[in-house]
C-alpha cells in the first residue's frame, strides 16, 4: 500500500510539471494578450514596450521562462506576480482559497447527503411514486444550469431584491474567520445552487446501481439468513453500490476546489474561480499559472485519496 | 485617460463599463433628448457629514497605482486619494481647478515652458507625514517613466520634457527638464512648444506628489509595489498598517477607503463628507449589482451601468435614481486605410453612407446611451461645437443615421465598382471583441458590409487581445475593427484626435499602435503637429476641430455613437456626478 501511495506521488509530481507545461505552452501559441503591451498602455513605442517585455522576463525564450517560473516554484514556493496588479500570485490565491472551500466543502455536504439519501429511497421502492418523483425531480436537478438557479435563487430568497427575503443574497460572503454566523448564512443558497445538479445526478447514479445490486445472488442469500432490510441494504447493497460515487466525488470536489466560476460569479463569492476568470480575461499569466496548477493539485489529490479510499470500502480491492 | 476603457489595459471596462441600455430606440437624428435622469448644470454640492458609502464595482481597479492609473473607475478613486496639481470639480468638465496647484499653470508664449506654484501646506498620509514638497511632484512625474511603474500616457503628453528620453535610457538617474527651484515651484522644460497639453495633463494623477524617500524602494521592483504602499494627500487614503502597507485593498475583492489623518480641509475644495467608503468587487452580475443600489442595499455603482432591462425600469420608475452624463468618448468601426479595398476613399465614403448607425446604437442599449456620433470630437469637448456639433459636419456619407444604400451605391460606382456593389472575391478580416454588447455591435457590423457585397470574415477574441495583437498591431493586417473607441483623457481635442488618426502616431513593429484606421494623410498630419503647438483654448479649439473636419471628411471609421454614463445610486444618497470623469464624485456625495 505504501509502495503503491509513493508511485502515486511521484505520478502526482509528474503530472503537475506536465499541466503547468502546457499552461504555458497554451499561453504562448494561442492568440492571448501581450501583457508589455496592455501594460505600457496606448500609444505606447517599441522601446517601451520592449523596456517592460524585459522587465517582466517576456523576452526570453519561452522555455527559459518556463525554467524560471518552475525554479522559483519549487524552490521558493513563489509563484511570481500578477502582472496586472503587481500582488503576489501566492497571497492572491491564499486569500481566496478560504471561500473556494467554504463554498465547495459545504455543497458537497448538501449534495452527498441528498443525493445518497435520495439515491437509496429510490432504490428501494422502484417504480413507486416516490421513486418516479425523485428522480423527475433530479432530472430537473441535473438540466437546469447553475447560473440560471442562482439568479432565480436570488430573485426569490435573496433578502435584498428577492419576492420571500429570507437569505443574504449576493455580496453577502464573510468570511469564517470574521464572523462565522454570518458565514454559514452567507453560504445557504450557494450551497443548495451548487449542491443542486450534483445531488440530483449522484441520486440517479446511485438508484441505478444499488437497484442492480440489490438484484445480486449475495443479497438474496443475505436476506435468506433472515438479515434486516436495513442491513441488507446499507451493509451489503450500498457498500458496493457507492464505489462509483466515491469516484465521482473525488474528482468533483478537486474540481470545485479548483474554483466554482459560475457559482461564485452570481453570489459575489471571491473564490478561485472568479480569480481564474479574471486572469484569463487580462491574460495575466502568472495568475492563470497558479490557479490551473492549483485546480490540477486539487484534482489529482482527491483522485489519490478516493483510490486509497476503494480499498477500505471494498475489500476485494487491493494495491500492489 | 478613458482610453484605458476603450484600448489597452481595461478590455474588463469595454465590456463592462457603458453597459447596452435596451430603453427602445431614439428615432432622432442626434441627440438623447431625454432630460429625465440627465445630471443638472448645477448639482447641489452640500451634503451631510459623515457615514459609510458603499459602492459596487464589477472588476477592479486597472492599477491600484496612481502613477499607472489609466481608467475612469480608478481615477474616481485617485481623485479621492490623491491630489494632482489640477483636478476637475463636479459640474466642470472643461476647466480645471487648482488643486495642490495654488493658481493656473503659467505656460509660456512659445508653449516650452510650464510652470506651476503648489501650495505650501499640503500633507502625505502616514507614514510620511510631511509637508509635499515641489520635488515630490517632480519625483510623480519621473517615476511615470519608469517600466517598473509604465504609466500609459506619459509619453504622449510630457515625452517632450527635456531629459525624458536620457531618464528612460538609464542614463540620467532623473529628468533634467523638471526643475524645482524651491519647495513650491516646479517648472517643466519642454523641448517642443507642446505646453498646453503638457498642462492639460497635469490634471491627471500623474502630477499627483510621491516621496521618492519612500516610494523609491517600491519602485525599485518589478512591477513596482508602491502601488499597495501608497501614501495619499487627498481627503481618503485606502486603509493601511503603520508602515504604509495597504490593508483596505484586495484585488478584486475591496477597496476601503478612510479619511487621511493629515488632510487639511482648509486647502481643498473637496468637500469629503463621508467618513468611509467601502468598494465591493466583482459584482459581474451588474443585474443583480444594479438592483441592489436602487433597493439600497448598496449605494452607488462603480465601474458599471446597469443592464439595459434594469435601465430601463430605473428610467421608468425611479428615475431621480438615475444621472446620465457625457462620458467624452466615442465607439467607431474602424476602416484599415492602408489596405484594400478601404485604401479608396470613395469604398469608404460607401460604407459610412450605407451602415445603419441607430441600429449599432440600438446594440448597445438605443438613444439613452447617448446621441449617434457624426464626427470624433465629443459633446462636453472643446471643438466639439466648431467642429458641427450634435448635426455634424456636414458630409453627405454620414447625413442618415439609417444609412443611404443609393447614395453608398453612387460611392461605389466612384470607387470603381460600376455595378455599385464589392465585386472583390476576397474575404475582409475583421476582429472585433467576444461577448455582450460588443459582439452584438460586431455582428451587426458585418451585416452592414454585406449589404455592399464585402465578405467579412469575423473573428472575436478578448479585448485585449482585439487591441494587443490584432487591431492595435499593424502587422496582423486586420481590415475592420468594429469594436473600437476613444475617450478623452482631459478636456483637449488634441486628446481625441491626435493618438487615433495621426499618421505620425502609426506605430508598428513592437509598440502598440492606436492609430487604429492607419490614417495617414500628410495634410492632417501636419495640421495636427502645427495645432498641438497652439497655446490658448480657443485657438486650439478651432484649429483641432478644423481637423476632426478634414479626418471625418476622409471617412477613417464609422462614428456611432458619444457615449452617455449611466450612473445609479439608492435613494438615501444624495449623489454628485464628477461631469468631467463621467462617475460618481466620491469627494461630494452624501448621505441623506
Amino acid at each position: 500500500m505504501i509502495r503503491y501511495i509513493l508511485r502515486r506521488l511521484l505520478w502526482v509530481v509528474f503530472l503537475l510539471f506536465a499541466v503547468s507545461f502546457v499552461t504555458f505552452v497554451i499561453f504562448y501559441l494561442l492568440p492571448s494578450a501581450d501583457p508589455a503591451v496592455l501594460r505600457a498602455g496606448r500609444q505606447a513605442n517599441p522601446a517601451l514596450v520592449a523596456s517592460i517585455r524585459h522587465q517582466l522576463g517576456l523576452d526570453q525564450p519561452w522555455y527559459v521562462q518556463y525554467g524560471r517560473y518552475m525554479k522559483e516554484l519549487i524552490f521558493h514556493f513563489d509563484f511570481g506576480f500578477s502582472y496586472q496588479n503587481g500582488v503576489p500570485v501566492r497571497q492572491l490565491i491564499f486569500s481566496r482559497l478560504p471561500a473556494s472551500i467554504s463554498l465547495a466543502a459545504g455543497a458537497a455536504v448538501l449534495w452527498l447527503v441528498i443525493g445518497i439519501g435520495v439515491g437509496i429511497i429510490a432504490a428501494v421502492r422502484p417504480r413507486t411514486k416516490l421513486d418516479r418523483a425523485s428522480m423527475g425531480a433530479a432530472l430537473v436537478g441535473i438540466s437546469a444550469p447553475v447560473y440560471w438557479l442562482g439568479l432565480v435563487a436570488l430573485y426569490l430568497f435573496s433578502s435584498d431584491i428577492g419576492l420571500i427575503p429570507i437569505l443574504p443574497g449576493a455580496n453577502s460572503y464573510v468570511p469564517l474567520s470574521e464572523d462565522p454566523f454570518s458565514w454559514f448564512t452567507s453560504l445557504i443558497m450557494p450551497w443548495c445552487v451548487l449542491a443542486v445538479s450534483f445531488a440530483a445526478f449522484y441520486s440517479r447514479l446511485l438508484r441505478g446501481n444499488l437497484t442492480e445490486v440489490l438484484g445480486e445472488d449475495y443479497i438474496r442469500t443475505a436476506r435468506a439468513k433472515g438479515l434486516s432490510e436495513r442491513r441488507v441494504v446499507f451493509r451489503h447493497g450500498l457498500r458496493s453500490a457507492i464505489t462509483p460515487i466515491v469516484t465521482i466525488f473525488g474528482l468533483d470536489l478537486g474540481i470545485l476546489l479548483g474554483g466554482a466560476i459560475l457559482t461564485e460569479t452570481v453570489f459575489n463569492i471571491p473564490g478561485i474561480g472568479r480569480l481564474s476568470y479574471s486572469s484569463i480575461v487580462r491574460s495575466d499569466l502568472p495568475v492563470i499559472q497558479g490557479t490551473v496548477l492549483l485546480g490540477a493539485f486539487f484534482i489529482v489529490f482527491a483522485n489519490l485519496f478516493v483510490d486509497i479510499l476503494y480499498a477500505f470500502l471494498d475489500p476485494r480491492v487491493r494495491y500492489e | 485617460m478613458k482610453s484605458i476603457r476603450f484600448c489597452s489595459a481595461a478590455l474588463v471596462a469595454l465590456v463592462l463599463s457603458l453597459t447596452a441600455v435596451a430603453c427602445g430606440s431614439s428615432s432622432s437624428n442626434s441627440g438623447s433628448s431625454n432630460t429625465v435622469g440627465d445630471v443638472p448644470a448645477k448639482q447641489s454640492l452640500t451634503g451631510k457629514t459623515g457615514g459609510a458609502l458603499t459602492v459596487l464595482a464589477s472588476d477592479d481597479v486597472d492599477y491600484i497605482d496612481p502613477g499607472a492609473a489609466y481608467y475612469q473607475f480608478t481615477f474616481m478613486i485617485t481623485s479621492a486619494t490623491q491630489r494632482a496639481l489640477y483636478s476637475f470639480g463636479p459640474d466642470d468638465s472643461v476647466d480645471p481647478v487648482p488643486d495642490l496647484a495654488t493658481e493656473a499653470a503659467d505656460v509660456s508664449a512659445d508653449g516650452k515652458t510650464v510652470t506651476v506654484k503648489i501650495k505650501p501646506n499640503v500633507k502625505f498620509s502616514p507614514p510620511v507625514n510631511r509637508v509635499v514638497t515641489s520635488a515630490d511632484v517632480k519625483y510623480g512625474i519621473e517615476r511615470a517613466f519608469l517600466p517598473t511603474v509604465a504609466n500609459g500616457y506619459a509619453e504622449v503628453y510630457l515625452g517632450d520634457i527635456v531629459g525624458v528620453k536620457d531618464f528612460t535610457d538609464g542614463k540620467a538617474t532623473e529628468i533634467t527638464g523638471i526643475e524645482t527651484p524651491d519647495a513650491t515651484t516646479i517648472v517643466l522644460n519642454l523641448s517642443r512648444g507642446t505646453g498646453g497639453a503638457a498642462a492639460g495633463a497635469l490634471a491627471l494623477p500623474i502630477s499627483a506628489p510621491v516621496p521618492k524617500e519612500y516610494a523609491a524602494k517600491f519602485d525599485a521592483k518589478n512591477p513596482s509595489t508602491y502601488g499597495v504602499n501608497q501614501v495619499a494627500t487627498g481627503p481618503y487614503m485606502i486603509e493601511a498598517d503603520s508602515k504604509g502597507a495597504l490593508t483596505g485593498y484586495e484585488p478584486g475583492k475591496k477597496i476601503n477607503l478612510v479619511r487621511n489623518p493629515n488632510w487639511d480641509r482648509s486647502t481643498d475644495f473637496r468637500k469629503a463628507y463621508l467618513d468611509t467608503i467601502n468598494i465591493e468587487e466583482g459584482n459581474n452580475d451588474t443585474t443583480v449589482a444594479a438592483r441592489q443600489i436602487i433597493k439600497g442595499n448598496a449605494q452607488i455603482n462603480g465601474d458599471f451601468g446597469p443592464p439595459p432591462a434594469v435601465l430601463k425600469e430605473i428610467f421608468n420608475s425611479t428615475p431621480d435614481q438615475l444621472a446620465l452624463t457625457p462620458s467624452g468618448g466615442i465607439r467607431y468601426v474602424a476602416l484599415n486605410t492602408s489596405l484594400a479595398p478601404f485604401n479608396n476613399l470613395n469604398v469608404r465614403k460607401a460604407v459610412l453612407a450605407a451602415f445603419d448607425r441607430e441600429a449599432m446604437r440600438a446594440t448597445r442599449g438605443g438613444a439613452l446611451l447617448g446621441p449617434i456620433a457624426n464626427h470624433f470630437i465629443p459633446p462636453d469637448i472643446g471643438g466639439f461645437e466648431e467642429a458641427g456639433g450634435l448635426d455634424g459636419t456636414g458630409v453627405d456619407f454620414l447625413a442618415n443615421t439609417k444609412g443611404n444604400l443609393t447614395l453608398a451605391k453612387e460611392y461605389m460606382k466612384k470607387g470603381g465598382f460600376p455595378s455599385g456593389m464589392y465585386t472583390g472575391s476576397d474575404e475582409l478580416l475583421m476582429v472585433g471583441t467576444s461577448g455582450g454588447a460588443s459582439q452584438k455591435a460586431a455582428e451587426l457590423a458585418a451585416t452592414q458590409f454585406e449589404k455592399l457585397g464585402f465578405k467579412p470574415k469575423l473573428r472575436l477574441v478578448t479585448a485585449d487581445t482585439m487591441y494587443t495583437k490584432f487591431c492595435g498591431e499593424p502587422k496582423a493586417k486586420v481590415i475592420i475593427c468594429p469594436n473600437v473607441g476613444w475617450l478623452k483623457d482631459f478636456s483637449d481635442p488634441q486628446t481625441m484626435l491626435d493618438a487615433t488618426f495621426n499618421g505620425e502616431n502609426i506605430i508598428a513593429n513592437g509598440g502598440f499602435n492606436s492609430n487604429w484606421p492607419q490614417l495617414n494623410v500628410p495634410s492632417i498630419n501636419a495640421a495636427m503637429a502645427k495645432a498641438e503647438l497652439i497655446v490658448g483654448d480657443s485657438a486650439r479649439n478651432k484649429a483641432w476641430a478644423d481637423i476632426d473636419r478634414q479626418v471625418t471628411a476622409q471617412a477613417p471609421a464609422v462614428p456611432w455613437i458619444w457615449d452617455d454614463n449611466p450612473n445609479i445610486r439608492s435613494a438615501d444618497v444624495a449623489g454628485v456626478v464628477n461631469k468631467f470623469n463621467g462617475n460618481w464624485d466620491l469627494s461630494f456625495t452624501s448621505l441623506k
